[in-house]
């Protein structure tokens, strides 16, 4: 592989890797079992748990659930994200701490209290249950990121192509249309990816948000592996697995476009 | 965000004002979300667990001063130093190599640790609950070569949760530390060595002191993800592994006991932002972005 890291190293590194991703796949085969439950590998392979995800109108519901309220996230927390970004690159000073440590908030605060914390104010607002309320917290747990991806793309900017175009009278909104937006796209697209992916993995905001009545994938997942499970779960972890490396595939490919 | 209105704007637009007002414009929806979603429930959060009529520190008083509780604590704390450690001493090995390796290998270990982050906490923790079985695959395998003759329990133990977490928050190590070794000025590895110093004494004396900073970074994401960990001890732990985050959810939904749910999530988040500060000379927010993937 190379030569100065010495074979030991190497063979370590590739156990790691392996360590990594192999856990990872053993789903995939369970989810093509023909049995009524789960052996890895499975002993006879069929298409049957498949069908039984595709039929289940539960199943069915939480995968559409799951896309909407992700699509939702991610266009929110772009738009906002960007706009903060743009926001907070003019800032100064002790503002522009302030801002950056509250966009860091959400990243930083345990997951957990921040959804007992989201719980409880959703209780008391009637939002337990509503397709908004997990918009909204995934909003927020997407934003930060977005904005903190768009910021590094906007300080790899030169600023002088912005005061360029508005010193040749742009206005402000023309500016960000034909310039800014066109030089920081790869950065804006890559955290709508991010926000899409970060609102469709989500567990635990959304086990205490969804109620009875907006169950995302992972919520039936979670709630399928508490008790007692089929390998139709595997069939949901398989199609969230797909829908990830999709994401991360079109992440990439944004990033090799902006280099 | 009050903090924007006073900001001196870039000169970009007209008037300071009028370059206050887009800064503030610009800043607002992200402000509402934040405030509302982010802000507002935490404090009401705090007020709650303040809501005892025994008074304001009773919930707290009840839950340091009990011995069910303190375990709780314990194994929380132990979790994140158990998982750190672990995750260091098999994260900086795999950045080492990471480091100096060509750069098609490298892309290809790089997918490796950065391809798991892409995946729900929840799937990966459940390839580890099929894995894990009395009668999973590890479980067989151990069999078959004559290691052991009866099943190992590996689930819903300490075990399950150990290597649950340490897969999960492997990449948070390797990735700081892969970044700390890149930096390093590779003359001064060679001089080490031009100057006759043996591999070890070369590794003690030079990388290990200049990846320092990396390591502390790795160490700080490691232990803070550990700390509020809920999916994974949640469903590969046992009855004698609640963690603090286990018991807030546990508190909410089985007992509904609010004032309390929410003094242990002040407590949670009181240890959080006391390592923050502690190790916070050593994060950026950029590098606390990069947390993310």
């Amino acid at each position: 592989m190379t030569g100065r890291g010495g074979i030991g190293l190497n063979l370590f590194a590739a156990a790691m890797a392996a360590f990594l991703v192999l856990p990872i796949a053993a789903v995939v085969p369970a989810a093509f079992s023909q049995s009524s439950f789960i052996r890895l590998p499975p002993e006879a392979w069929s298409l049957r748990w498949w069908h039984v995800f595709l039929a289940d109108p539960s199943w069915r519901r939480a995968l559409v659930k799951s896309i909407e309220v992700a699509t939702w996230a991610a266009a929110l927390s772009v738009v906002a994200g960007t706009a903060a970004a743009l926001g907070i690159a003019r800032l100064r000073g002790t503002a522009r701490r302030l801002a950056l440590a509250l966009f860091v908030g959400p990243v930083v605060v345990p997951v957990i209290v921040l959804a007992v914390a989201l719980y409880a104010l959703a209780r008391s607002t009637g939002m337990v249950g509503t397709t908004a309320g997990l918009v909204i917290a995934h909003t927020m747990l997407a934003l930060p990121y977005v904005a903190l991806n768009v910021g590094v793309s906007l300080g790899m900017l030169d600023p002088r192509l912005g005061l360029a175009a508005a010193g040749l009278g742009a206005s402000p909104w023309r500016v960000f249309r034909t310039v800014t937006l066109p030089l920081i796209r790869p950065g804006v697209l890559g955290g709508a990816v991010f926000a899409f992916v970060t609102s469709f993995d989500e567990v635990v905001l959304s086990i205490f948000l969804a109620g009875p009545t907006v169950k995302t994938l992972p919520v039936r997942i979670w709630e399928e592996i508490r008790i007692e499970y089929t390998p139709v779960v595997a069939v949901a972890a398989t199609v969230m697995i797909a829908l990830a490396l999709a994401a991360a595939g079109a992440s990439r490919l944004f990033r090799r476009r902006a280099a | 965000m009050s903090a924007a209105q006073n900001a001196p704007g870039k000169p970009a637009s007209g008037t300071p004002a009028a370059a206050a007002f887009a800064t503030l414009f610009l800043l607002l929806p992200a402000g509402l979300v934040l405030g509302a979603a982010f802000l507002l429930p935490l404090a009401r959060l705090f007020g709650l667990s303040g809501s005892m009529p025994a008074g304001v520190l009773a919930p707290y008083l009840e839950l340091l001063g009990d011995d069910v509780y303190r375990k709780v604590f314990f194994n929380t704390v132990f979790f994140a130093i158990v998982v750190t450690a672990v995750t260091l001493v098999l994260g900086y090995p795999l950045a080492l190599a990471l480091a100096r390796m060509r750069a098609g290998w490298r892309a290809l270990f790089l997918l490796a640790v950065l391809m798991p982050l892409w995946i729900s906490v929840l799937v990966r923790t459940f390839s580890w609950m099929l894995l894990l079985e009395r009668n999973g695959p590890i479980n067989r395998a151990l069999i078959a070569s004559g290691l052991t003759d009866t099943p190992m329990s590996l689930l819903f133990n300490k075990t399950g949760v150990l290597i649950g977490m340490v897969h999960v928050l492997l990449p948070y190590a390797v990735l700081p530390i892969f970044g700390a070794i890149l930096r390093i000025d590779p003359a001064l590895l060679r001089a080490s060595e031009g100057l006759g110093a043996p591999r070890h004494v070369t590794f003690r004396r030079v990388l290990l002191p200049l990846s320092m900073r990396g390591v502390a970074t790795a160490a700080t994401f490691v232990f803070l993800l550990s700390l509020g960990f809920f999916i994974t001890p949640a469903l590969l732990g046992g009855a004698s592994e609640i963690t603090l985050s286990m018991l807030v959810e546990n508190l909410v939904n089985e007992r509904l006991a609010w004032p309390l749910a929410a003094a242990a999530s002040v407590i949670l988040l009181a240890l959080t932002l006391a390592l923050l500060a502690v190790a916070g000379r050593f994060l950026s927010p950029a590098a606390v972005a990069g947390v993310g993937r």
